[in-house]
């Protein structure tokens, strides 16, 4: 008997905030939207971001400054009409927020007060203590509650691939109930990846167990471009040991950089801008530090906030000092904390337009898990909400104006049993058959973090391309040990760990191609930026067993290139 | 360190659910207790046996997923989430009661797994702002002072994790209820729809079958996120002038002259 397939004119999956914003313009529109989140969605990752959320919303500040600061920040990888826009829409979507009632900070006259970030020439991050992303997330999911008539949500469903009709259009997705093993068709008009980035390819990483590529890595398989995938933020206070985040918030407050010796290393490295020089500028001179022998056995400096006051650390950076409780054991508010350069953001990813749509026709991203580019080789810190925000809406409100244009796909019909018979193959898996899930896992982690880190050659990254290339047929036949059809995180492990190294493999091929360095990518065997060569994309797309290159022009509106100082 | 678990098992939402008591040996004392549930896990999927089921997701006490009854308090003893209880605040050798968050509307789906979907539909019934016309003020024509910020800020602080309901001996979701409408209700924009939106969220409360509040305290005693039960009062205040709210409505609008 044919089952009711669930269908909607936007899907929408992830519900962080680029899902939710997405599903809420989308819906504004008046069109039927689903949105799927495999985990239930103010459990996402958007909850992660401490620090603020970027808008040139002061008197005296202006737009222009904003978007140069971020494609100075992006050491001119960032495409300049993407980052016009993003700056452009920046303080109405603050004003939104502000209305549906996320408590920015207020200064003692009662007006929204801000904070300094790394790379802004001005203190323009909006903030909520350092908690901004959870309760930018809440608001907008009391909103999503608001719509719950016109947006359906499926709450621990976890994507599996999406769905493609005869021309190549996407029409669709693959889902797994998480609390059963039903497996569903989904059909729609749009799709809307909202899925996040994939931290989890590196170990240690600042990001949740859940951000595991999924999206980037389902687009790619169906031909969708991924972009500056050699791109990779190191954040400069991460804990040694599990990689939790500090906030640039602590910098923005006026903490200082140590290394053993004491030193204010930072005024050798950005003698302008010193702690709030850009994440990339920062961390490489922290792990040059590290490198020289000037940082603590432990692999580490130290950030010193005690010389922020007491009342300001309880008052604007709450939760980092139970963290430093918690998994440090240290009281940031009478000694340094013991840091390093952690894997942290995902600058490439799915390329889209402006209105974020990818090369495959009904296909649209936005958040972590695109690349519109606005970040480019380096993200500024507290843009990341924005792009989320910014960008999650114009997908929303173009596929929603798509959707009233056309009619619905049919997917082919093999799609559900395509996905059906890999999974029953996944858990079908013997008891010995290959190594398991979580040893690979950890073996890629700790390869990208070697190899394709702060620090980058050839040699390192060829090997780990080589690595991952073993990994990804050991992931193959990874075997896992639950059978059941109840919340087996076992088999959901195992389909990740394909969207993982699919993930990997991007990046090593991406960081070996580009033969420069710029932002986040630096070589130590091509030390230089070379605008000549390499003012450009890199493009993925698959091709048989691996990706095949191709490049694409950085867009320039108004800003030329200029050396990069901080 | 050595551990005796006694883990509650439960395969699905229909099933009866029963006690089983577990060992683990050559725990780390810094592993933390979701590093110690995960080492069990590992040892029963070899052993042919079922893996407990548990939500996590951050680890590092923000997503407000992780929800375990340690010893017969949720989260453990130390008021933080469950992923930040670590290993060497247990004597060596001890037995360790572990269970879902109970309460009757949060339904055990499978072994430490519950449903919290009834908080969703406290929200839904009006925790929200309805701003859908009309210009967007600038907002510092509406100057708010640092304590009202601080306030909404705290109260907004809740990461829906349950907790309070798992502790309160009445089930009561006063304290999740309370946060989610102070955080509104203290702000301007929150203003014209505070009332019916405080009583929306009581009655919704009323419906899933929460409890009352008695004021007993345990829900504060446990939240992670140190969210004051202060917020009690402020909805027990706005639910109250709500009534009077209605009545004065009942007398009918203003008419046009």
């Amino acid at each position: 008997m044919p089952r009711a397939l669930p269908t909607h004119d936007v899907l929408v999956i992830g519900a962080g905030l680029a899902g939710q914003r997405a599903a809420l313009a989308a819906a504004a529109q008046g069109v039927s939207v689903g949105i799927v989140s495999k985990v239930h969605p103010v459990r996402s990752h958007s909850n992660a971001a401490q620090g603020g959320i970027n808008a040139a919303l002061n008197p005296g500040d202006s737009w222009e400054s904003h978007a140069f600061d971020t494609i100075k920040g992006s050491d001119y990888l960032g495409d300049q009409d993407a980052i016009e826009i993003m700056c452009r829409e920046a303080p109405e979507e603050i004003l939104h927020l502000e209305h549906l009632g996320v408590p920015f900070h207020r200064n003692e006259e009662g007006k929204l007060g801000t904070r300094a970030f790394g790379g802004a020439s001005q203190a323009r991050t909006y903030y909520v203590a350092d908690i901004t992303g959870q309760a930018i997330m809440h608001v907008l999911y009391e909103q999503l509650m608001k719509h719950s008539a016109d947006v359906e949500r499926y709450e621990e469903w976890f994507c599996t691939s999406l769905a493609i009709d005869e021309g190549n259009r996407c029409v669709g997705a693959v889902m797994r109930n998480i609390r059963n093993g039903q497996m569903e068709l989904f059909t729609a008009k749009n799709v809307i990846l909202a899925s996040g980035g994939n931290g989890q390819v590196w170990s240690p990483t600042t990001n949740a167990l859940i951000c595991t590529g999924d999206g980037i890595a389902m687009a790619y398989r169906i031909g969708a471009a991924l972009m500056d995938m050699e791109m990779i933020q190191y954040h400069p206070t991460t804990l040694a040991k599990k990689g939790f985040l500090i906030t640039e918030g602590a910098r923005g407050e006026g903490a200082h950089l140590l290394n053993a010796k004491g030193e204010r290393f930072m005024e050798r490295y950005a003698p302008n801008k010193m702690e709030l020089a850009s994440r990339d500028v920062v961390s490489r001179a922290e792990q040059t530090e590290i490198n020289e022998g000037r940082g603590f056995p432990d692999g580490t400096v130290a950030l010193d906030i005690t010389v922020v006051p007491r009342k300001r650390i309880h008052e604007a950076l709450r939760e980092i000092v139970l963290v430093g409780r918690d998994f440090a054991g240290v009281d940031i508010t009478r000694e340094p904390i013991h840091i390093k350069p952690g894997n942290h953001y995902t600058m490439g990813g799915v390329k889209t337009d402006i209105n974020g749509a990818t090369a495959v026709a009904g296909l649209y991203a936005a958040g972590e898990v695109a690349c519109v580019s606005v970040h480019g080789g380096n993200r500024l810190g507290a843009n990341s909400l924005l792009d989320t925000l910014i960008f999650g809406r114009r997908a929303g409100e173009h596929a929603a104006a798509r959707a009233k244009r056309i009619e619905h796909g049919r997917p082919s019909n093999q799609t559900l049993e395509r996905e059906e018979r890999m999974v029953s193959e996944v858990v079908g898996r013997q008891h010995g058959s290959g190594r398991r899930v979580s040893e690979i896992r950890r073996e890629l982690g700790e390869t990208m973090d070697r190899h394709v880190s702060v620090f980058r050659d050839e040699e390192g990254i060829q090997t780990a391309l080589e690595i991952v290339r073993r990994l990804k047929e050991e992931a193959a036949s990874a075997y896992v040990d639950d059978r059941g059809a109840v919340f087996n995180q076992d088999v959901l492990g195992a389909i990740e760990l394909g969207f993982m190294v699919d993930c990997a493999e991007c990046s090593c091929v991406a960081a070996l191609e580009r033969k420069e360095s710029r932002g986040a990518q630096f070589r130590t065997d091509f030390p230089q930026r070379d605008d000549e060569e390499w003012l450009k994309h890199i493009d993925l797309v698959p091709n048989g067993g691996g990706p095949e290159v191709a490049y694409s022009e950085v867009t320039l509106t108004k800003w030329e290139p200029q050396e990069r100082t901080y | 360190m050595n551990f005796k678990l006694k883990v509650w098992r439960q395969s699905d939402a229909a099933a009866a659910g029963e006690w089983r008591t577990y060992g683990v040996s050559e725990i780390d004392s810094g592993a933390s207790f979701l590093e110690m549930l995960d080492i069990l896990n590992d040892r029963l999927v070899v052993e042919g046996e079922r893996p407990i089921a548990f939500d996590y997701d951050c680890r590092e006490g923000i997503c407000g997923s992780c929800a375990l009854t340690i010893d017969g308090t949720p989260h453990g003893p130390r008021q933080v989430t469950s992923c930040q209880v670590f290993m060497r605040e247990f004597t060596d050798g001890s037995e360790i009661i572990v269970e879902p968050f109970r309460a009757s509307p949060f339904k055990v789906l499978c072994d430490l797994v519950v449903d919290r979907t009834p908080f969703d539909r406290i929200v839904e019934a009006g925790g929200y702002i309805s701003v859908d016309a009309g210009p967007k003020p600038e907002p510092n024509a509406t100057p708010i002072s640092p304590e009202t910020q601080q306030a909404a800020m705290d109260a907004a602080a809740c990461i829906g994790c349950g907790a309070c309901v798992a502790a309160c001996p009445n089930g009561s979701a006063m304290l999740f209820t309370g946060a989610k409408a102070t955080h509104l209700n203290v702000l301007p924009q929150g203003q014209p729809e505070r009332y019916d939106r405080s009583r929306a969220m009581v009655e919704q409360m009323d419906a899933e079958g929460f409890g009352g509040c008695t004021n007993t305290g345990e829900c504060e005693a446990v939240c992670p996120q140190e969210i004051s039960i202060s917020v009690i009062g402020e909805l027990y205040r706005d639910y109250r002038k709500s009534m009077v709210h209605v009545l004065r409505s009942r007398r009918g609008r203003m008419k046009a002259q």
